[in-house]
């Protein structure tokens, strides 16, 4: 189709829907109500909320929870899937590239189910076809049986490539931990290339980019510190572009005191929102709940981005990350209440 | 004596020309700058409207808020053509 659109009219217009959509997310006092309900409460109110028409359409093939959160993965794919289409021009594009990281998750995915023989009914019910990989490709990704012809079939060629490069090696350790941050490392790589690349906000979300690696950088430092010293080499960890070198994260693996690591994190970060957040880290606390505070602070930035840049690709990116909590909130408070666990323990998994 | 008559007359042509120019351009600025801020607000307002049709009021509302700046426009070019 020819683009007729051009001005700043498109973003303005997309911008203000996403907007509209974000207020539309469940605020923090209605999971503060949620955690209290029972199971049979909270299922029914989700089946009030926009996830209706997706029960209804799943209600066949599933029942109880499972039914929920198949409900909420499918309508945060189809979400997404509208979101693209609305996008206009080089921001599709940049949406798409930015909605990879469900590509990569639902490719690992398979490739996990597949060496675990598990059905692919089972595999199936925990994918989200959010990325380029819509249900029907990756139906036909499920349906082969060998791993290697998956990788071939993928229409994403470079992905395909460093798929077929550590695969075989991923399958004699039954680990897919290498191949996957070597996915997360060209994902990244990626998102910077297309953020540079000219586009109405790019630069502004290039930061956030390289906020969010720091955040993925610091984040997984911490679980390395949480594991206590390890003489593995973790080299492969860490995603380049982000403020830190990756020389500096892996001499922090082996600091003992986290005071130390807190001031050397804190040197390189100008976001008040994360200075904040690694503060409150100078005492030891469980991994959740660091996890917890990191993505907090990056849903705030993140905020804070496209209120700065209100008619760039910043509001639009900042509602699908919002959206995604919402749907992992719902899923998390599905499973914790069937599984009996007490509000208190829930709402500390909860990003509210 | 001719030359002094031609000369005023010329004059008052020219001004109600002049005139005319200005009270065009009151109205035709007016107009474009008007539409500049609608661009803006008009496509907020149909995304807003888009995602929740109770707002279609009010985003109408603020969409025809810069006519305003066209009704000054043609109250200056009618000041001007019936001064």
């Amino acid at each position: 189709m020819t683009e007729v659109m051009s001005g700043p009219a498109p973003y303005i217009y997309v911008s203000t829907r996403m907007r509209v959509r974000k207020a539309k997310l469940i605020p923090r006092e209605e999971y503060l109500r949620m955690l209290n309900m029972s199971l049979s409460e909270f299922t029914r109110l989700i089946e009030e909320m926009e996830y209706k028409r997706e029960i209804d359409e799943l209600s066949a093939s599933f029942s109880g929870v499972d039914l929920v959160e198949n409900a909420m993965s499918w309508n945060l794919a189809k979400e997404y899937q509208r979101v693209i289409t609305l996008a206009p021009g080089e921001m599709k594009g940049f949406t798409r590239d930015y909605l990879h990281k469900w590509d990569i998750q639902n490719i690992l995915t398979i490739l996990r189910g597949k060496t675990q023989d598990l059905s692919d009914g089972k595999i199936r019910a925990v994918l989200v076809p959010a990325g380029e990989l819509d249900a029907t490709m990756l139906d036909r990704l499920l349906a082969e049986t060998n791993t290697e012809r998956i990788v071939e079939i993928l229409p994403e060629k470079q992905m395909a490539k460093i798929l077929s490069a550590g695969l075989a090696e991923a399958l004699e350790t039954h680990s897919f931990g290498i191949l996957e941050n070597k996915l997360y490392k060209y994902y990244y790589a990626t998102l910077i290339k297309a953020a540079r690349g000219g586009m109405r906000g790019g630069l502004p979300f290039l930061k956030y980019v390289t906020f969010e690696i720091d955040v993925k950088n610091i984040t997984n430092l911490f679980r390395i510190l949480a594991q206590g010293k390890s003489n593995v080499s973790t080299s492969d960890v860490w995603i380049e572009g982000g403020s830190y070198h990756v020389d500096e994260l892996e001499r922090l693996c082996s600091v003992e005191s986290m005071d130390e690591v807190v001031d050397t994190l804190k040197k390189k970060i100008k976001s008040p929102v994360l200075i904040e957040a690694l503060e409150s880290l100078r005492e030891r606390k469980p991994i959740y709940a660091i996890e917890g505070m990191l993505i907090a602070a990056q849903l705030n930035q993140m905020d804070n981005v496209s209120k700065r840049n209100p008619f760039s690709i910043s509001p639009l990116l900042a509602y699908l990350e919002r959206k995604k909590y919402e749907v992992s909130n719902l899923r998390a408070l599905a499973r914790g209440k069937e599984a009996g666990l007490a509000p208190e323990i829930l709402e500390k998994y909860l990003v509210m | 004596m001719a030359i002094e008559t031609m000369t005023i007359e010329v004059a008052q042509a020219m001004a109600s020309g002049y005139t005319a120019i200005g009270a065009g351009l009151a109205v035709g600025l007016a107009g474009v700058g008007t539409g500049l801020g609608e661009m803006g607000i008009g496509a907020a307002a149909v995304g807003a409207t888009a995602e929740d049709r109770d707002m279609f009021g009010l985003a109408l509302l603020f969409t025809v808020l810069p006519e305003t700046i066209v009704i000054f426009g043609l109250v200056i070019s009618l000041l001007l053509l019936f001064q």
